[in-house]
């Protein structure tokens, strides 16, 4: 573009002007990859976020500071203008109770019991689902393997089997006599006293939930195994690495933002178990060994109704698993956002 | 030379054993659940011997289900009734009334609209997150995920109340919405886009190209497979929801969750029509995974941007 | 531009101002707290979720609403379904019964509680979620017309318990279950047991001897100790909760029904299989378990299941505790309740068909016929329809019986902590049972343990 230096003629043209008004609006506006652009691509999710989901969750964490004593009637707002009536009641009779369901969490033994149990899952679980998800999606992403859509769907099946069902299947195939064990059997190892134990019933709600997700973390890294340039991997065999040095030195650190996706979402999908628990050891037994922290909210709000209390646990869930997940992102080596 | 191509072969063996192993593993209880729904409740749930032949109950299971009255799994032809008359004849005019949705047509509607739609905020988003700089990004970050963590049971109740003040009880709407912005995908999309290399869009804005260009015509197109996984997330959310959906929608919309819970009665589990539910709920998920497939093709970003 | 710099604070100026008053406009028509043209009357119906807004008339001139909503489970639904002409016939109204399962209901019906919107104008509740149900302060009190109906003393007068508070009523009584045993007439006459001699549990045990290795006398399920528990418990008049709300289970008559329970296991008279199994429908299917203590209500679902067997059961009435004991106890029972939230009309509405489907003897024999819900209405036990022979009890007049039985139930003190009540024994009994426990450690744990997890005191 042609462009007449103003200080050499007289005074500038009103073409001139234009352009240097168009030029300094030009450089007002954030340089693209700054400003508002960014908000722009966000604004359609945010706003339906910010309708939906913002007013239960700011709810959840005023109910907590309260104590639920009933259905409430009165009025919190009225509009009245002779051609529109609009009237907000409040939902529910409350009694400002400050910290104190927060404190009562400490000396309830039954949420306790609860975390420990989430937890214990948590730990066995959630690496040895990420590890064979990973095995997975590298074996199927070989490309000497046929049919690797195929078993990729079925590997991934597990996680559309319904809840009940699968429940339902896994409560039998444990029984004491039921499938698993008769397999044990006959191949000469004891029974195992899978719903019987605190232990062993832990480790079966860790089998039926590993058996419905590998697959579904498996399709995940796999996306993520696609998005890693095949000129590192040809780079790596021209200097001589074998199998196990490509996936440790070119794999592994590529997958990095999607293996940490999927370790943090396990993480938060684990402490949000609730039905399968309830399915397969009725809620908890033996001896409440596998309750976990969602079923004890449910419990302590449909059927107890003690809205605030469970409000309270809802936040403290929610402080819990936010510390783990940072702490995961920040092992990670996601140094910003 | 030889040596290599032993080792190869014994990889390629590892391998191939290794996911037969686990393919085995998977279809066992989905294989059970198949075999559950062709027999009958009382041979299926005797634990003495486990039975691993199909039966042939299968339709009388079937028949059973969809003769309930409180739920209806697979719909059916339906009748129109709304004519505009012109005199010597009528003209009908609603064909939506052709086909009464049973159970599995309103899931899989519900899951279809839910996907396009949140496929589309959800990588809008993570594109902004990962791409673009600009105030509050950590803390909207983080409080997106940190929407990730509430258990649904207690959302329930506020959301439940917020969508009566809206008017969208029983209505598809009101459980598509709240989670259109699902933090799930716009976490996964955030990680994934990262991988775009900034010299990519660098180039393809000096050439001239607008942002929402950047976003259709490079970030969305090199990102086909994280799509089809994203998609499968979003579809799999949607069809398991059972606690919102069972509140808010009445029994002309149940969907699968909802409607196979009506099948575990004030005392008894029918479980041979819940076994013929689940795996008659698991066809489409089966056909869409398969259909799927196809978008994980790998090395799309190889070579295109020169070291 | 400083021109347009003015004009611009110009502007935005006449806007604000503008605004301001705007809003001051509107602040005669905002506010908090109640509006001054509401009545009363409104408050004591509650919010309204019809589009109609706000009643302008008190309760006693309210009109009826044309139709209504209820919703019911399974058998009950059915049931309610039947009375659905006859009512449009009588009273002109178009009530429509919405069947939902039962745990979805509850799920479903208590969210609209809790939320305040969205509630039916009737719902099915049962006796042993009242107490909690009630509590929310969510249903609608009825006392006043329950009063101008007259109908208060026509039913059995131990439902009412759990329905009342400080006073109100929030529920009308549909059906109860008098607990029967049910029996294999072919298994015990193949071995000489004759249950109308049997008078005591420690009869029947003896009794139960009598059966060979492999089958059973009854069955004590596992999964349900608590169910057989608090039928006991409640046979002997035992109290979970004192008057005050003390915890009471481990009282001397918990004892006492601890160890007559532990005395069972212990004599190898009962099987173990889970109540409500495929297995456990088999064994009393092949004569496996010989008996079953139940509500009146079972007797249609054994005639669902197990329908080839028809002809070879019968009933007798519950062995007592000790001897010369009641043997009068419940297993089961519903209401009809009315949320707070619906509007006047609808909520009348509803009560009038409340009270022409339970309040009315015919209702109440209809559906006992067809489905054999007991009726709570004590006043339908003169009718001959509980002298209609039972086929598959080999005709056996069991109507009679559990109608005998019916006007001595004693009440039993549900509250909103009887869950806990429920875990607690089913807990501690299986310990108990496995000989971890004596009778005695059983239930001093069981009521250490909800007196501690509901901060009440113990008894």
């Amino acid at each position: 573009m042609a462009t007449r230096d103003s200080l050499s003629g007289t005074e500038p043209s009103f073409r001139d002007r234009v352009r240097f008004a168009r030029q300094s609006v030009g450089e007002r506006l954030p340089t693209p990859g700054e400003g508002i652009v960014g908000y722009l691509f966000l604004l359609p999710a945010f706003l339906l976020f910010g309708i939906f989901l913002a007013f239960p969750i700011v709810y959840t964490f005023y109910l907590s500071f309260f104590r639920f004593e009933g259905v409430g009637n009165d009025t919190l707002l009225w509009i009245d203008t002779g051609f529109f009536s609009y009237r907000l009641t409040s939902i529910a009779d409350l009694r400002f109770i400050g910290l104190e369901n927060y404190i009562a969490m400490f000396s309830d033994t039954l949420f306790h019991q609860a975390l420990f149990n989430t937890t214990f899952i948590l730990v066995v679980q959630v690496p040895l689902m990420v590890a064979l998800a990973l095995l997975f999606a590298v074996a199927l992403d070989a490309s000497f393997v046929r049919l690797r859509g195929v078993f990729r769907t079925v590997l991934a099946l597990p996680v559309s089997a319904n809840l009940v069902a699968y429940s339902t299947v896994f409560l039998l195939m444990m029984q004491d006599a039921g499938l698993i064990n008769y397999v044990l059997t006959s191949i000469g190892l004891p029974a195992i006293p899978w719903l019987t134990s605190s232990f062993w019933s832990r480790m079966t709600i860790v089998g039926a939930v590993t058996w419905r997700w590998t697959g579904y973390n498996m399709i995940i890294l796999l996306a993520g195994l696609q998005n890693i340039p095949q000129q590192l991997y040809e780079a790596a065999e021209i200097d001589g690495a074998t199998r196990i040095q490509k996936f440790r030195y070119v794999t592994v650190p590529q997958l990095r933002p999607v293996l940490l996706f999927v370790f943090v979402t396990s993480t938060i999908g684990t402490f949000k178990l609730f039905s399968e628990p309830v399915i397969i050891n009725g809620g908890g037994a033996p001896l409440d060994s596998t309750i976990t922290i969602v079923q004890y909210i449910y419990q302590t709000a449909f059927i107890d109704f003690r809205l605030g209390y469970a409000s309270a646990l809802t936040y403290v869930l929610i402080g819990v698993v936010s510390v783990l997940s940072a702490i995961q992102l920040n092992v990670g080596g996601e140094s910003d956002a | 030379m030889r040596e290599e191509t032993r080792r190869e072969a014994v990889w390629q063996f590892l391998t191939y054993a290794f996911i037969l192993l686990g393919a085995i593993l998977t279809l066992v209880p989905l294989y059970w659940i198949f075999v559950a729904s062709t027999l009958k409740e009382s041979q299926f749930l005797s634990s003495t011997s486990p039975r691993l032949a199909p039966g042939d109950s299968f339709f009388a299971n079937f028949q059973s289900l969809q003769a309930r009255e409180n739920v209806q799994f697979v719909g059916h032809v339906g009748e129109m009734t709304h004519y505009i008359d012109l005199g010597p004849f009528y003209i009908a005019y609603d064909f939506w009334n052709l086909w009464n949705m049973g159970a599995i047509e309103s899931s899989i509607f519900v899951a279809g609209v839910y996907t396009l739609l949140s496929l589309l905020l959800c990588s809008m988003a993570g594109f902004a997150f990962a791409k673009y700089e600009f105030r509050f990004k950590k803390p909207i970050f983080y409080a997106i995920l940190a929407t990730l963590i509430l258990p649904i049971q207690l959302l329930v109740i506020p959301l439940f109340l917020l969508m009566s003040q809206l008017g969208l009880t029983n209505n598809y709407w009101a459980i598509i919405l709240p989670w259109a912005a699902n933090p799930l995908g716009i976490f996964l999309m955030r990680q994934n886009m990262r991988s775009i290399p900034d010299a990519l869009l660098e180039s393809a804005r000096m050439d001239g190209a607008t942002e929402f260009q950047l976003f259709y015509k490079i970030a969305l197109p090199t990102m086909k497979s994280s799509l089809a996984a994203l998609s499968i997330i979003l579809f799999l959310f949607q069809w398991n929801l059972f606690l919102f959906p069972l509140v808010i929608l009445d029994q002309g919309k149940y969907t699968i969750p909802v409607a196979i819970n009506q099948l575990v009665g004030a005392q008894r589990v029918y479980y041979d029509q819940i076994m013929v539910a689940a795996t008659l709920s698991i066809i489409p998920i089966f056909i869409l995974f398969l259909f799927l497939q196809k978008q994980f093709v790998s090395g799309i970003l190889a070579g295109s941007v020169k070291e | 531009m400083t021109n347009d710099d003015r004009k611009s604070v110009g502007r935005r100026n006449v806007l604000k101002g503008a605004g301001l008053a705007g809003l001051a406009g509107l602040a005669g028509c905002v506010g908090t707290g109640d509006p001054s043209s509401d009545s009363t009357a409104t408050q004591a119906s509650g919010g309204s979720t019809d589009a109609g807004g706000s009643t302008t008339t008190t309760a006693a001139q309210a009109a009826m609403a044309q139709s209504a909503e209820v919703w019911g489970w399974d058998v009950a639904a059915k049931a309610l379904n039947l009375l659905d002409e006859p009512y449009e016939e009588a009273n002109g109204g178009d009530v429509s019964i919405n069947q939902i399962g039962r745990s979805d209901l509850k799920d479903k019906f208590k969210s609209t509680l809790l939320s305040g919107s969205g509630a039916p104008a009737a719902s099915m509740m049962e006796s042993v979620d009242a107490a909690s149900w009630v509590d929310t302060g969510g249903l609608r009190d009825i006392s006043g017309w329950l009063d101008e109906a007259g109908i208060k003393g026509d039913f059995v007068s131990g439902k009412w318990g759990p329905l009342e508070k400080d006073g109100g009523t929030y529920a009308l009584p549909w059906d109860i279950g008098p607990v029967g045993t049910f029996y294999r007439r072919d298994v015990m006459d193949e071995y000489g047991i004759d249950v109308e001699s049997v008078e005591t549990w420690d009869q029947y045990i003896e009794e139960g001897k009598k059966l060979p290795e492999d089958q059973y006398l009854l069955n004590l399920p596992s999964n349900d100790y608590d169910g057989l528990w608090r039928m006991m418990f409640r046979q002997i008049g035992g109290q979970p909760f004192t008057q005050n709300g003390a915890v009471n289970i481990a009282s001397d008559k918990s004892l006492q029904v601890a160890r007559i329970l532990k005395r069972i296991r212990d004599s190898g008279v009962a099987n173990d299989l889970a109540s409500w199994s495929s297995s456990w429908f088999t064994a009393f299917g092949d004569g496996t378990t010989a008996s079953l203590t139940a509500g009146a209500w079972m007797e249609g679902t054994l005639k669902a299941e197990l329908g080839d067997t028809s002809g070879n059961w019968g009933v007798f009435k519950p062995p007592a505790v000790e001897s010369g004991g009641s043997r009068a106890t419940n297993w089961g029972g519903s209401n009809l309740t009315i949320p707070a939230q619906v509007s006047e009309e609808k909520a009348k509405r509803a009560w009038d068909y409340m009270a022409y489907a339970l309040g009315r003897e015919e209702s109440q024999l209809t559906m006992y016929r067809e489905y054999g819900l007991f009726p709570a209405l004590e006043t339908t036990y003169e009718s001959e329809a509980y002298d209609d022979p039972h086929a598959f009890l080999d005709g056996q007049p069991a109507g009679r019986m559990f109608a005998e039985i019916a006007p001595n139930i004693k009440p039993y003190r549900y509250t909103i902590d009887t869950p806990e009540v429920t875990k607690a024994i089913n807990t501690h009994f299986r310990d108990m049972m496995a000989g971890d426990k004596t009778p005695k450690e059983a239930v001093d744990a069981a009521a250490s343990q909800v007196a501690d997890r509901t901060g009440r005191d113990l008894a």
